[in-house]
């Protein structure tokens, strides 16, 4: 089967700076590197919502990112969907203790921080690669 | 009085997720760092133990970036008390024909409209202190 989308589910998390890195390294996926090619949803609405989110991973496979160990995206896709495709801790990427700062407004953002995006989008993108070779 | 919980949405495909996320932010970190704090909704809706002690029976203030209201269902399904539930599209009528940005980034309007939400929040968070005290 060739998969014309694959799903990415960011944690997006309020509470620490990984949070903020999870969710631009999934617009930067959407954005730059594989327009058209991902296919994304609130993990707030794929848990609460009920219009057949939960559905998500069963129809794209799915790779979860997130900001810190607790890794809710990846453990909310494997309880209400489906086995992760693959999964992105932004904290093993930066380190633990960088990843618990504080959240930053996309305003403050320096470019050490997109530095810390681009990391995590780049892995990202490797597992999203492995995914689409595997399905050819 | 513990801090009040302020909990946008973060909703990652459309503009209104990110501004519900930087107001937030504005008002938790510049405008009442003393009186408010923010809490991770991923935690909220996964129903992390830790949070879970935090938010039950605490005054919360929920922005949304949509009618889905998945902030303001999640809070109250924890346990969260919200007293004031927002949607930032609630607000756009005086915003008609400006463009905010996306969801990765905000425009020198959507900054501005942040920056509304986050006053509207911060008269809030007075009220409420002011009802309490």
């Amino acid at each position: 089967m060739i998969l014309d989308k694959i799903g990415i589910i960011s944690c997006s998390g309020e509470e620490c700076l990984g949070g903020t890195i999870s969710r631009l390294a999934v617009r930067k996926m959407m954005e730059e590197l594989k327009p058209g090619m991902v296919s994304t949803l609130c993990l707030p609405l794929f848990i609460a919502g009920d219009g057949g989110e939960r559905e998500f991973a069963e129809k794209y496979p799915t790779i979860a990112v997130d900001g810190c160990s607790k890794c809710c995206a990846k453990r909310a896709i494997e309880k209400y969907s489906n086995k992760v495709a693959g999964s992105v801790d932004v904290a093993e990427i930066i380190g633990a203790e960088i990843a618990l700062e504080k959240p930053l407004s996309t305003r403050n953002l320096t470019t050490e921080h997109m530095e810390y995006v681009k990391k995590t989008a780049d892995k990202t993108c490797e597992i999203f690669d492995e995914i689409l070779a595997k399905s050819v | 009085m513990s801090k009040i919980k302020v909990i946008p949405c973060s909703g990652i495909g459309k503009v209104f997720g990110l501004l519900a996320r930087e107001s937030a932010l504005m008002v938790t970190q510049e405008k009442c760092p003393d009186d408010t704090e923010t809490l991770c909704l991923a935690h909220v809706v996964t129903g992390d133990n830790e949070v879970v002690e935090k938010i039950k029976g605490e005054t919360c203030i929920t922005m949304d970036g949509c009618a889905k209201y998945c902030s303001k269902k999640s809070v109250e399904e924890t346990g969260g008390i919200v007293v004031k539930s927002h949607k930032v599209p609630d607000f756009m009528k005086a915003h008609r024909g400006e463009e905010h940005g996306t969801g990765t980034y905000l425009t020198e309007d959507g900054w501005k409209y942040a920056e509304e939400l986050a006053e509207i929040m911060v008269e809030e968070v007075k009220e409420i202190k002011a009802g309490v005290n």
